[in-house]
């Protein structure tokens, strides 16, 4: 009787071992898709690895090239500024001599005054005084000389104001480079994702920017008034609330 | 007034262009730094400074350590400070005025902005 309960048992477990083989057989096919597809995610994942690594190895390429394009500029703002000093020197220089010459002018209008009266009278004489007077008198030409000079002198310093823009720019790129570094780091880290999970790791490249660089990200080269209307009206403001204060201390 | 300014920013340009600005207006008498650490040093060894144009972004010590700095300081502490900067937004403009800056521009600058804050501060100043 117990060997009929035990024969039981055992079909039962038989049973239950049938139906495990047979949820085995179609999980079987699902756990191969899954090897299948993990198998073929390593090459995936190898490609996209050597795909960041092979963009953040380009980056300190394009960091450097903005660095150089900032150095150029500014070399190149200093050599327009030395050629514009050069211009205002010589602008000075042409406005000195024709100031003299304005002031000989004067002086040789004044003699030949003198010499009209002391000499003066004769017919012929005074022809002579008239036709010199006509090729001598050269102020007309030296007035609009002066104006010239002082409009090429006003123009030459506008340039050097439009000159603000080779720092403003650079803060700009030094802005754009900091943005850069920030993906090259999130790249790197993404690397060193893969690292662990033994997938083949490229050299990341590190970036070489320049750790004293300050820049405003916001920088911008604008000949619009608005934020200097609006720094004006906070420093009215500080300035009044400032005196106003001063005077309630010395009333309390 | 005979002014000797010192002029702080971390750009050899923008030196060069305020320089160029102050002699347009009349001034002729300057000293350079090229960050606030320099400026300070500057400000110890020549007493005749007496007016001050410095930039915000600067490496080693910004213009706004610079102020807090000449303002903590007896012996330059009157000194006026005019700021000429890039950096335009309420909150910085802010921040400056409470560090005690006399004045503030915002760059690009023209010459009669320059000029305008120049005498404003020389004003009050008086």
């Amino acid at each position: 009787m117990k060997s009929a309960t035990n024969l039981s048992e055992l079909f039962e477990k038989l049973d239950d071992l049938k139906t495990v083989f047979r949820y085995g057989e179609k999980l079987i096919p699902v756990i191969q898709g899954l090897v299948d597809f993990m198998r073929d995610t390593v090459p995936l994942l190898e490609n996209i690895n050597s795909s960041i690594s092979e963009s953040t190895s380009k980056i300190p390429k394009a960091t450097n090239q903005i660095s150089n394009v900032t150095s150029a500029t500014e070399l190149a703002t200093t050599e327009i500024l030395d050629i514009i000093d050069i211009i205002s020197n010589d602008i000075s220089t042409a406005e000195t001599a024709i100031s003299s010459l304005i002031k000989i002018e004067k002086e040789k209008v004044e003699i030949l005054s003198v010499i009209k009266t002391l000499v003066g009278g004769n017919e012929k004489v005074d022809a002579l005084f008239e036709r010199y007077e006509k090729i001598n008198y050269v102020n007309p030409i030296l007035a609009p000389l002066t104006e010239l000079l002082e409009k090429t002198r006003t123009n030459v310093y506008n340039i050097t104001l439009s000159l603000q823009v080779q720092d403003i720019t650079a803060q700009q790129l030094a802005s754009v480079n900091h943005l850069i570094e920030s993906v090259q780091e999130r790249l790197t880290s993404l690397v060193i994702d893969f690292e662990v999970t033994n997938v083949s790791v490229l050299d990341s490249s590190v970036i070489q920017v320049p750790q004293n660089t300050t820049f405003d990200p916001n920088a911008r080269y604008s000949k619009s008034v608005d934020q200097q209307d609006a720094a004006d009206e906070l420093v009215k403001d500080h300035h009044n609330r400032t005196s106003q204060d001063e005077i309630d201390k010395l009333f309390s | 007034m005979d002014l000797k300014f010192l002029i702080v920013d971390d750009s050899m340009t923008m030196r060069r262009i305020v320089i160029n600005s102050l002699r347009n207006l009349g001034y002729g008498n300057f000293v350079e730094a090229g960050d606030g650490k320099e400026a300070l040093d500057k400000l110890a060894v020549d007493t005749t400074i007496n007016f001050i144009i410095t930039d915000w972004n600067m490496p080693v010590f910004s213009g706004l350590e610079l102020i807090k700095a000449i303002r903590s300081d007896p012996k330059v502490a009157h000194i006026p400070v005019l700021m000429v900067t890039t950096r335009g937004i309420k909150e910085d403009i802010i921040e400056a005025l409470k560090a005690k800056v006399n004045n503030y521009i915002v760059k690009p600058f023209t010459p009669h902005i320059l000029k305008e804050k120049i005498e404003q501060i020389l004003a009050i100043a008086s």
